[in-house]
């Protein structure tokens, strides 16, 4: 089936691409079926659809997914850089490591950003304090990339009232609406706001040889046993795989990126699955191993030439990290919505997606309902109760009993500003698993994402109310300590003063150094970022294929 | 509780170990089948306890007890989160052994400061129970207690807890059926068929 090349390591291979995830996997396909060799490096191990469980003891509390957790990677995490980074529970960083990368356990929500999210610096003007700034590209150069997306990976949906304009429909109808879709539609017609369809990187129909999605319901960080979520694993690798052009290379993680006397990327080091340190030559590098991992890597690979990392000469690598704020409202209703079944969203709001002066502060989000905590039994009963239940006892195991089918939540999810106190760096004392420095996370989001996030949540109590709740509750707003979108930390520009790449993913300091990932966002979007970062993939495809076959690499 | 320690592992797997084995491979799920080979390597360990002793074992699960206790509905005995919870402590929670001992000794040393010298958690009533948990609800080692206990009640069975899906049928989730049909809830039967939702 698949036709399985081997590259010598000592021969420069076209192509080493560092990630496999929503980016890499995109890239290793589009060049190696272009004819370039490639070889696809994947720190996690490579998982098939059918390795995958709905054993939520595992994935979602021992991180089967996620590398085991901090506990293995080291991960460290400070609000403000004063502190002592400190290990936490919980990756602050939290991503998949597996064949795929985080596409494979992402819970498939597939948002277009809009014409204004790429220029919105002009439209309002500077922020003070901030890095807030335009993109170099605008909506319409990377709409035919969106729509590639919609066909090649796979999205089901339907237009809502305040899309940005697609140059095709949607490849497939939107996935069935559920009772919390339902009842978000009800609350919005009621306080004068439009509930639209959820776009997923799920089939609702068989795609592309790929089954229908089974509405087994565990999407949210869990992997899909059938294929039908729009992972690269399910869709862009077999392709790189059958080109005869990729190889992949599982369960090797890399830990420097080698310059020559000339400058020029040269060949990665790896560890490889026996823990051996080799080396892979190549004529051109690739780094998508996510907005934590690729600048990681970057600083990683300081050398005398490059002091302070790889493409760092601005400054600007691991800076700027952008997690996406979100708040919940928790809501019980009087009968089941057994929400656990089905995809997590089914209907969003995007009233107030665009920023607006007269609430006094920046910022604007999207609105959901899902069942978020009460997907699976253990999430609901830790994080899901009321607040006014005791932890234990006889209400305590009532209130899980009568409130697990009737739950949902209604959650925000927000901008997040660019700021240099917000970075990934190297952590001085943590190693991870294969003893590279582990990522230490410092992150305190700006005053206003909160006074958004808590925009969102008065909004998701009301609507609430408006839905018939018959008893809601907030999670109260704090910052951030935990991020699943990992964006900004090498930002794409025009100036090589203040970006890390320009505006076709090549590096301003090394010509044959790409960077593409969530990594090269310049603002964060409203909260759902992967759709965004698999069009970026494609176009940066097409501007490497090109540059290459101009010998311009 | 001398019931429920003295219920031998291989009962209570083998019980909820036949029916997955057959019909889920039928259905092909990968990950149910996945499932069914997990709780049938499950069963092929059936044994006595592990790790814990008769008596550390009797004390844990009356703490268990208290925290998911049975009701006109099964509890945290009849899942069987003694089980999980040896099972853990011999597996993937094997460094936190020691810390389960000193917090039970300790457990125990209040508990003796309280009531008498050779007082045992098990063998008071409910309310006094309550109490003494209330007065310890603070401690890391209740904390631990807690989270075994929600582990043991709702992960799936083959790591040991969870007997018959007790924990899942509680609260009505239907995990173990896998592949839904619309409509799922009441709010959504009036769209895709079924009983209409009232509005």
């Amino acid at each position: 089936m698949a036709n399985e090349v081997r590259f010598d390591k000592r021969e420069a291979v076209d192509f080493v691409i560092i990630g496999s995830g929503s980016a890499g996997g995109i890239l290793a396909k589009e060049l190696s079926t272009a004819g370039f060799d490639v070889v696809l490096f994947e720190q996690g191990p490579y998982r098939k659809a059918s390795d995958f469980t709905h054993d939520e003891l595992s994935v979602l509390f021992r991180n089967e997914l996620a590398g085991g957790g901090p506990d293995v990677s080291g991960q460290t995490f400070r609000h403000d850089q004063e502190q002592t980074a400190a290990r936490p529970r919980r990756a602050p960083a939290d991503y998949a490591q597996t064949v795929g990368g985080s596409s494979t356990h992402f819970t498939a929500n597939f948002w277009r950003f809009r014409e204004i999210d790429f220029k919105e610096r002009s439209a309002l003007g500077a922020i003070a304090g901030t890095n807030f700034a335009d993109w170099p590209i605008t909506y319409g150069e990377l709409e035919p990339y969106y729509t590639r997306v919609d066909w090649e990976v796979g999205v089901s949906g339907a237009p809502g009232p305040f899309d940005a304009p697609r140059s095709k429909p949607f490849p497939m109808p939107p996935i069935p609406v559920k009772s919390s879709g339902i009842l978000l539609e009800r609350a919005a017609k009621k306080l004068g706001l439009h509930a639209q369809h959820e776009p997923h990187a799920i089939v609702s129909q068989a795609f592309n040889g790929r089954p229908a999605c089974i509405n087994c319901g565990y999407c949210m960080f869990f992997g899909c046993e059938v294929g039908a979520k729009s992972s690269t694993l399910a869709t862009m690798i077999p392709l790189a795989e059958a080109s005869g052009h990729c190889e992949i290379r599982a369960e090797s993680a890399v830990f420097n990126i080698q310059t020559d006397r000339n400058g020029r990327a040269s060949q990665v080091l790896y560890y490889d699955p026996d823990g051996n340190e080799q080396a892979q030559r190549a004529k051109a590098v690739i780094l998508s191993a996510n907005g934590a991992e690729s600048p990681r890597l970057l600083l990683m690979s300081a050398n005398a030439q490059n002091r302070d990392g790889l493409a760092n000469s601005s400054g600007y690598v691991g800076r700027n990290l952008m997690f996406n704020a979100h708040t919940a409202v928790d809501c019980v209703f009087d009968r089941p919505l057994n929400d656990y079944k089905g995809v997590q969203v089914t209907r969003i709001i995007h009233d107030f997606y665009e920023a607006d002066e007269s609430r006094g502060f920046y910022g604007g989000g999207g609105i959901d309902a899902r069942p978020l905590w009460s997907a699976t039994p253990i999430f609901h009963a830790l994080v899901g109760m009321p607040p006014d239940v005791p932890k234990w006892g006889a209400r305590f195991k009532e209130e899980m009993a009568h409130n697990f089918t009737r739950q949902m939540s209604i959650v925000g999810a927000t901008t997040s500003l660019a700021l240099d106190r917000n970075n990934i760096t190297l952590d001085p004392e943590s190693k991870d698993q294969w003893g590279r420095p582990a990522l230490r996370v410092t992150y305190r989001d700006h005053d206003d994402d909160l006074a958004m996030s808590l925009f969102l949540q008065d909004r998701a109590a009301e609507l609430a109310d408006a839905a018939g709740a018959v008893k809601a509750w907030r999670h109260p707003i704090t910052p951030s300590t935990n991020g699943v979108h990992l964006l900004g930390t090498c930002r794409m520009g025009d100036d090589p003063a203040t970006s890390v790449v320009d505006r076709n993913h090549r590096s301003h300091d090394i010509r044959n150094l790409f960077i593409c990932d969530g990594s090269s966002f310049v603002t964060s979007g409203r909260g759902q970022p992967t759709m965004t970062i698999m069009a970026l993939a494609f176009r940066a495809a097409d501007k490497i294929k090109a540059a290459a076959r101009a010998g311009n690499i | 509780m001398k019931k429920a320690s003295s219920l031998s592992r291989r009962d209570f797997l083998q019980s909820s170990g036949t029916l997955t084995g057959v019909t889920l491979l039928r259905i092909g799920s990968p990950a149910l089948v996945a499932i069914s080979q997990s709780a049938c390597t499950a069963r092929e360990q059936a044994a006595a306890f592990t790790v814990l002793g008769e008596r550390e074992a009797a004390d844990l699960t009356a703490i268990a007890a208290r925290i998911i206790p049975t009701t006109d509905t099964p509890g945290a005995t009849e899942a069987g989160v003694i089980y999980f919870i040896d099972n853990a402590l011999a597996a993937e929670m094997s460094g936190e052994l020691d810390a389960v001992r000193q917090g039970l000794a300790d457990f125990n040393a209040a508990l003796r400061q309280v009531h008498s010298g050779t007082a045992r958690f098990d063998e008071l009533s409910a309310d006094e129970q309550d109490a003494f948990l209330t007065s310890r609800a603070d401690s890391d080692f209740f904390a631990l207690m807690r989270i075994m206990t929600i582990f043991g009640f709702f992960a799936m069975s083959s790591y040991g807890g969870n007997k018959n899906h007790i924990g899942w049928d509680l609260i009505g989730f239907e995990g173990h059926h896998g592949v839904w049909q619309y409509p799922f809830g009441d709010y959504d039967a009036g769209i895709h068929g079924g009983a209409s939702d009232g509005e």
